[in-house]
């Protein structure tokens, strides 16, 4: 019996000690939407400097956990990046050759 | 020519839409070819019971993949009201003009009263389009705008470890 609550013990206690390796790892504030924090800050499809910023170097979106964006906004932006590949603004894909 | 279209019933009567088109036209195409397109265009514009209210040239950039062949092009920006059929009559004339490589055009606005927004577009401004701005290069690539919007790395190609840990700077971005 005591013996088992000792196993539980140790457990309870590794799984403390996860805990706490994670948070180590996650360390760092919460990445606010830029443009929640910033109303001048516009969307627009023809600003490829802006849109630049929300695709990978393979030319995909950059999805919103690694953005910040709030799920508005990286509506707003995947519709911008779409439009903006239609004029050759933006890559569709981007291959190695 | 095309059918009259009637818009929706959404429409107020009185009021226009703001669509914007965006043309790209061969790299090596002469001034007055330009000049000809945009006034071909702006023609369509005004008898479509339209009114242009901003025209631009972008210059020539380097297109991000290749369209017909060409690896550069000679962006037009046109910016106007008018009513729902408008954006059928000025696409069908691009596609009918050789030197227009792609087109697109986006709904802005609807509903909007003529009489709130001034158009930029007088004769000298409209002639000034048919140029395209100096240091083309530069604008073309987005070299110009990048570096001052994200520093000097890497011609702001996303960068994982900054999205991921974040900047100190809290820049224009």
């Amino acid at each position: 019996m005591s013996m088992e609550r000792d196993e539980r013990a140790s457990r309870a206690g590794a799984a403390a000690a996860d805990d706490r390796g994670d948070k180590k790892r996650s360390v760092g504030r919460r990445k606010q939407c830029k443009f929640c924090g910033d109303e001048a800050l516009k969307i627009d499809y023809k600003d490829q400097a802006l849109l630049k910023y929300f695709i990978t170097d393979r030319g995909k979106l950059v999805p919103r956990r690694i953005s910040g964006n709030c799920a508005k906004h990286q509506r707003e932006i995947a519709v911008a990046v779409r439009r903006a590949r239609m004029i050759a603004l933006m890559p569709f894909a981007v291959t190695g050759a | 020519m095309a059918q009259v279209r009637h818009g929706s019933s959404r429409d107020i009567s009185g009021r226009k839409r703001e669509y914007e088109t965006i043309y790209i036209l061969r790299p090596d195409i002469t001034h007055e070819a330009v000049g000809l397109v945009n006034t071909k265009i702006r023609g369509v514009i005004e008898t479509g019971g339209g009114t242009l209210l901003k025209v631009d040239n972008w210059g020539k950039r380097r297109l991000a993949y290749e369209v017909q062949k060409q690896m550069k092009g000679m962006y037009l920006f046109f910016s106007y009201l008018g009513p729902a059929g408008l954006v059928e009559e000025v696409e069908r004339n691009l596609r009918l003009t050789d030197s227009v490589i792609r087109t697109y055009s986006v709904k802005i606005a609807e509903n909007v009263d003529p009489a709130t927004r001034a158009s930029e577009v007088t004769d000298e401004t409209f002639a000034k389009a048919a140029t395209p701005r100096p240091d083309e290069e530069e604008i073309a690539t987005g070299q110009a705008n990048l570096r001052a919007v994200f520093g000097d790395d890497e011609d702001g190609a996303f960068d994982f470890e900054e999205a991921v840990f974040g900047t100190d700077d809290d820049g224009p971005l």
